[in-house]
């Protein structure tokens, strides 16, 4: 490939950058056997929407391997609500496809128009509506898989967690059989809240209703920047007609939601953290964060929150995953390791991956010098 | 087709149009959401013609004929969480390198024919050059 274009490649959206050898996009399961069967070092690129550089080549000898073209959505079993499709599949196109069978795919990221499933199982996203749907490998039946050696199997169940959130360490994904939920109607209300103690009480609430898909929260600083008044607020989605939201209102407030990381982004808050807490420990971290002028926002919901550093505030980033840990969270809920939180894996976690590296990638070709 | 000099002044404007493009395309956070709605992109499923990979090679005002691969329809900029003037961007990298005699081949023959003809497929269906018959 042309060496400019290749810098194309060569990013993601953590906005890191590497250096690639080459970039292929493959369009069927023999083709990318046959690349892999003659490729030393393959990093595997969906959409280019991770947020921890998991897709960015950091070797001059790695090769791109480009999902999108492996696009086919096939075998929808609507009695058993099942699909089979490709890895390359775009979330919103299956959506878009399963939307006619009023069915859908429950798992929603904020990247959701662009995002690609093969790239959702590898990092097990997660997404604005956890707390109802928990998180991506939830919702897989099987995937199948091509290993270092260009084999393809399948993976059941008890086989997924060697591939689902290990960020491509271990093999290609190329195709999943995904579970489907019946499409939903919904509605939302926005909720302003006083104190972050007050946020506490009101989620810990709202998690009762059953009808309550969707807590998103967002800190005063942010809501500022989204022209509402300078307090925290709550985003409460309701699989019933509960909200006060409705049709055209209820999606605006959705799409201003997905909007919040590119519009701190955009204020020089570029690098975008994802730890986990539990609730009852979101007032000291979210104290911590705001004694450091730091912007927040999160699925609260399920406890994972986004803080959003400046180049400035980024020797932070060191000092808040010690409080994670101290306050028994995960440093990263949903966007994973990728190059960016190496550093932050804990040992014992760390021998776990390298096992499972050794296991499923012997040849050790697939995006070397991540998660581990 | 004769290959044109390039005089110094088309020079100086098309690094000033380079320029231009790479700064309208500065403030790109490579999020990728300007994909969804590129129809370029959602025919080829290559990031390269993607509103972000435009971005990425014209920011280093790099002259690449993937600019002439859009259809300046500005889907990316609905997208575009900050709003960023994509088009405007690939317009002045397109000028930029015609001015550079780096444009496309197919489309100098078009406005060629244009000139010629008065349609773009060099027929002579009108009789009157100065006008630009419908194809
Ligand atoms: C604006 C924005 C909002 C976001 N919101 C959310 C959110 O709400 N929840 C959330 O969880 N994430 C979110 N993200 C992060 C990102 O969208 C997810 O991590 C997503 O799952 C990545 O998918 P992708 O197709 O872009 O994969 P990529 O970024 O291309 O790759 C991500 C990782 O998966 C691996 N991979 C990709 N495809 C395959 C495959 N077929 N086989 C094996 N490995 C593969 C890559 O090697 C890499 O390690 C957001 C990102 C942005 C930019
Ligand atoms: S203007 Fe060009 S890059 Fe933007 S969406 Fe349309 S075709 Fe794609
Ligand atoms: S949506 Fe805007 S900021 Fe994001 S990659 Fe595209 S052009 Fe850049």
């Amino acid at each position: 490939m042309n060496k400019d274009i290749k810098k194309i490649y060569e990013v993601d959206a953590s906005q890191l950058k590497g250096s690639a050898l080459d970039v292929v996009s493959p369009t069927n399961t023999e083709e990318v056997r046959r690349i892999i069967t003659q490729t030393k070092n393959i990093v595997i690129r969906g959409a280019g929407t991770g947020l921890a550089g998991g897709c960015v080549p950091q070797h001059g000898s790695d090769v791109v391997l480009d999902m999108s073209k492996m696009d086919k959505i096939s075998e929808l079993d609507k009695e058993r609500r099942t699909i089979e499709i490709e890895a390359g599949v775009i979330l919103d196109d299956l959506q878009d496809y399963l939307s006619d069978f009023n069915l859908e795919f429950p798992v929603k990221p904020s990247s959701h128009a662009v995002v690609t499933i093969g790239g959702m199982i590898a990092t097990d996203a997660v997404g604005n509506r956890a707390i109802k749907y928990r998180k991506t490998s939830d919702w897989i039946k099987w995937i199948e898989i091509i290993d270092s050696f260009g084999k393809v199997e399948k993976r059941g169940i008890t086989e997924l967690s060697d591939y689902s959130g290990m960020e491509g360490i271990s093999g290609v994904i190329m195709r999943a059989c995904l579970k489907l939920s019946p499409l939903k109607k919904r509605t939302a209300t926005l909720l302003e809240v006083d104190n972050l103690d007050d946020v506490t009480s009101v989620v810990r609430k709202l998690k009762k209703n059953s009808a309550v898909s969707m807590i998103e929260f967002f800190d005063k600083e942010i809501s500022k920047e989204l022209g509402f008044d300078e307090h925290y607020h709550l985003i409460v989605e309701y699989e019933d007609d509960s909200g006060e939201l409705k049709d055209k209102e209820y999606k605006k407030l959705l799409a201003l939601r997905d909007k919040i990381y590119p519009f701190v982004a955009d204020k020089g808050y570029t690098r975008i953290e994802d730890p986990k807490i539990m609730l009852d420990r979101f007032v000291k971290l979210m104290s911590w964060l705001e004694s450091k002028n730091i912007p927040t926002f999160g699925h609260i919901g399920v406890g994972i929150l986004h803080p959003c550093f400046n180049h400035e505030q980024e020797k932070y980033i060191s000092e808040m995953m010690k409080l994670v840990k101290r306050l028994s969270g995960q440093i990263s809920g949903e966007h994973g390791v990728g190059i960016l939180k190496k550093e932050f894996v804990e040992m014992n976690d760390k021998k776990i991956l390298i096992n499972v590296k050794k296991r499923t990638d012997p040849l050790n070709k697939f995006n070397v010098g991540k998660v581990i | 087709m004769e290959k044109h000099k390039i005089s110094e002044a088309d020079r100086i404007e098309a690094s000033n149009l380079m320029e231009e493009a790479s700064d309208i395309l500065d403030s790109c956070i490579k999020c990728g959401m300007c994909k969804s709605l590129c129809p370029v992109f959602k025919t080829l499923k290559e990031e390269r013609v993607s509103a972000r990979g435009k971005a990425i090679i014209l920011s280093d005002k790099i002259m690449n004929k993937v600019v002439f691969e859009c259809t300046l329809c500005k889907g990316c900029e609905q997208k575009c969480p900050l709003g960023i003037k994509v088009c405007d961007a690939i317009r002045k990298a397109r000028e930029a390198m015609v001015l550079k005699g780096k444009g496309l081949k197919s489309n100098e023959e078009m406005i060629d024919n244009i000139r010629k003809t008065g349609n773009p497929f060099g027929k002579n269906i009108g009789n009157d050059p100065e006008k630009l018959y419908c194809c």
